[in-house]
């Protein structure tokens, strides 16, 4: 059944009840810290250790693990490519059946593993504990226009509703003669009819959603209230302030050191 | 006593953009407050753009070129934001699933959505809440997903989230042509209930019977003109009614058959009752 | 009836719907793509029609919410490549906006164009981010061959995107045409227009 996209684990943790911004802020660090204070592959593994731990005690390192699988695909092809070709290689690290590996190859294949591991991670800590709608509410708090805020959670809802429609679309035009394997050029040519008749109704049904959000006051001048208000504890705050000022403080000392 | 006009319509033109003919040509005529008004009148004649035109989408969605001047609970549709007209007036569509506003997760939230457009305050969001859920048998849903509704309590729950925002009229634009024969009916008793709360009622229905069982007054439209606004039974009664497409319910046609007239009245009866009464004779 | 500017900000009712729906419809080719094993992506037609019906600010916000929403269902990754989408709402929008995307041969160069300047966005973060390579097979053997011949890493980088880009970016803007020309003229008028109120007494 068709149910709002989203990664969230309901694990009842500290980490559930955060407010989301002070884990965007700490997405915004982990990406920024290492370029401001070297060396980066410190800083950026201090990270990645810093979001398995928190991971760990949000009771969802299991579920970061398919999260990682396409970009660990890359990261492996990544090491044999540059530990073979990239073109500064000069020191030999091993050979196997008369393939050289190279240490600058593998040295610059390893920070980039910890540059995606990090961005990963942080994200990971976010979307993992984090409902989408409390996101969303939570930047509409802070200003985003409630506009914004509904093209957000409305993308969440339609997407799974609409893609709950192709298994039967595609049964349909199977049943018609479609031909949907076979060739290259057969199955392009049943792309379009596939496609087609999802992309006409929901693009016919705008103009009726639209009015009726309309009539609903979604255009109403004046300040909107939320069903559910939930207020920033104390430690929200806190937390807040502290990734904010290490921020701020990162910045000023790169800065300077420049 | 005076009765307040609800709806108060005057020499009401409309023009689609990009289009030569007027969609709703010097349309004139007002309802009471808490009355049952059906209109019929076959497909384009101007029904839909009508029930726009009282709750803003006409002109305010679409432009176009408007003339003349529609008041509803005393607010002049033309000087106010269809956001405005919110608390006024509001209008359920025929698809059900459009007019979901998929943004919301559950039935409760869903019911709240226009409540936090017009920045209603906490707890009486509440209160509304419950008692349209209440009102509309929508009350074991609540948790529900929104997608997840058949078809007759989709259109029950846009019901609600019209409702709960009180306005004085609801407007119905064939609510139940896309809904299942046990969807309809869930929707009729509604609307039922509705009229019985003392809401006004504009409703359009293909479904002659049921217009003929619970309107006060049927307004007749053919070609964006207004050509009769009476009493189902006068309406219904009229010997030229097929030239206009619509079909009277199938107490009526029959008697119509037999001749069999109402002798104080000489109309036609229209509900299986008066049927029941007049052909026992 | 008055052409709305290009470059306007303001986001009609219409059009906020429409975004959500131009994301469906990426998820939705994707999903096709994947169904019938095409080797091409064919995920941002959504994109590239609500830029042809509503201008490129509105195909750029439909770019970034795609990704954003990818982000933060299926691959975080994807956050970082919003600006790629981002540029492709604003090209298809701008080349609709200025020639009218009107015959097949137009939506082909359209779909060159879309295909150089998404790899140009692309490489860089490509580079940033996984050393030049896409994870494509094929143009990662492309990359690895290049940068084994001592071709720099930026250009080897960005032919590893663009032979991907082009049967993809050309075959996706023809499919969004084919499907745009079809729309009803009601719905097309409803997003490129700016009506007016006209008074009949």
């Amino acid at each position: 059944m068709a149910r709002a996209l989203s990664l969230y684990v309901e694990t009842n943790t500290f980490l559930q009840k955060l407010d989301p911004m002070v884990k965007l802020l700490y997405i915004l660090l982990s990406i920024l810290l290492p370029f401001l204070i070297l060396p980066y592959r410190v800083v950026g593994l201090t990270f990645i250790l810093i979001s398995c731990l928190l991971l760990l005690y949000g009771k969802v390192f299991k579920k970061v693990l398919p999260l990682l699988g396409f970009s660990f695909l890359i990261l492996i092809s990544i090491v044999i490519i540059q530990g073979l070709f990239m073109q500064s290689n000069r020191t030999p690290a091993f050979t196997i059946d008369g393939l050289t590996f190279y240490k600058e190859g593998l040295l610059y294949a390893w920070t980039l593993c910890i540059r995606v591991l990090d961005v990963l991670l942080a994200f990971a800590l976010l979307v993992l504990t984090t409902r989408p709608s409390d996101l969303i509410q939570s930047l509409v708090k802070r200003g985003l226009s409630p506009r914004f805020g509904y093209v957000l959670s409305s993308a969440l809802q339609i997407i799974p509703q609409m893609m709950s429609e192709v298994g039967s679309i595609m049964d349909a035009q199977r049943s018609r003669g479609l031909e949907t394997e076979g060739n290259l050029w057969t199955r392009l040519k049943a792309f379009v009819p596939l496609i087609g008749p999802v992309v006409m109704s929901s693009l016919l049904e705008t103009r009726e959603r639209a009015m009726a959000l309309e009539v609903r006051g979604f255009s109403a001048i004046g300040k909107k209230t939320f069903l559910f208000d939930t207020e920033m504890t104390l430690l929200d705050k806190i937390l807040e302030w502290v990734l904010g000022i290490l921020l701020l403080i990162s910045i000023i000392v790169r800065i300077v050191w420049l | 006593m005076v009765v307040k006009k609800t709806i108060v319509v005057e020499n009401l033109k409309y023009r689609y953009p990009n289009t030569s003919k007027l969609a709703l040509d010097s349309i004139s005529f007002s309802v009471d407050e808490g009355q049952f008004v059906g209109i019929v009148g076959k497909n384009l004649a101007g029904k839909s753009t009508l029930c726009e035109a009282l709750v803003g989408l006409v002109p305010h969605f679409y432009k176009g070129a408007y003339g003349g001047k529609v008041v509803v609970d005393g607010v002049e549709v033309l000087n106010s934001s269809i956001g405005e007209m919110a608390r006024h007036i509001g209008i359920v569509f025929q698809n059900p699933f459009t007019q979901i506003t998929a943004a919301k997760l559950t039935v409760y939230e869903e019911i709240a959505f226009g409540l936090e457009n017009l920045g209603m305050d906490r707890v009486e969001m509440v209160k509304r809440i419950d008692y349209v859920l209440d009102l509309l048998g929508l009350y074991d849903f609540k948790d529900r997903n929104p997608f997840e509704l058949s078809g007759g309590q989709m259109q029950r729950l846009a019901i609600a989230g019209i409702i709960a925002m009180k306005p004085t009229v609801i407007v119905l634009d064939e609510p139940t042509s896309q809904l299942d024969p046990q969807g309809s009916e869930e929707v009729f008793k509604a609307v039922q209930r509705l009229s019985k709360e003392g809401v006004t009622i504009v409703m359009v229905e293909q479904k002659m019977e049921k217009i003929a069982q619970y309107a006060d007054k049927v307004m007749l439209i053919s070609e964006g003109k207004m050509i009769d606004f009476d009493s189902p039974q006068k309406l219904f009664s009229r010997e030229d009614l097929e030239n206009f497409g619509v079909e009277p319910p199938v107490f009526t046609t029959i008697a119509k058959k037999l001749n069999v007239k109402d002798e104080t009245t000489g109309l036609y009866p229209v509900t299986i009752d008066e049927a029941r009464r007049l052909f026992s004779l | 009836m008055g052409k709305k500017s290009m470059w306007s900000l303001s986001f009609s009712t219409p059009v906020l719907v429409l975004i959500p729906a131009a994301v469906g419809i990426n998820y939705v080719g994707k999903l096709f793509a994947q169904l019938l094993k095409l080797p091409l992506w064919l995920d941002s037609i959504g994109t590239i029609i609500a830029s042809m019906l509503s201008g490129p600010i509105v195909g750029a916000v439909s770019g970034a919410i795609n990704n954003i929403i990818y982000g933060l269902t299926m691959d975080p990754i994807s956050f970082v490549y919003a600006l790629t989408s981002i540029a492709i709402g604003l090209v298809v929008g701008i080349m609709a906006y200025r020639g009218r995307i009107t015959t097949l041969w137009r939506a082909i160069v359209v779909g060159l164009v879309v295909a150089i300047v998404s790899a140009l966005v692309s490489t860089p973060l490509n580079v940033m981010f996984w050393g030049g390579q896409t994870g494509n097979v094929w143009g990662d053997a492309l990359y690895a061959y290049c940068i084994a011949h001592n071709i720099p890493v930026w250009l080897s980088s960005f032919f590893d995107e663009i032979v991907v880009d082009i049967p993809d970016k050309v075959a996706t803007v023809v499919i969004a045409f084919v499907i745009f020309v079809s729309l009803p003229k009601r719905l097309i008028q409803m997003y490129e227009g700016e009506e007016t109120l006209e008074r009949l007494d």
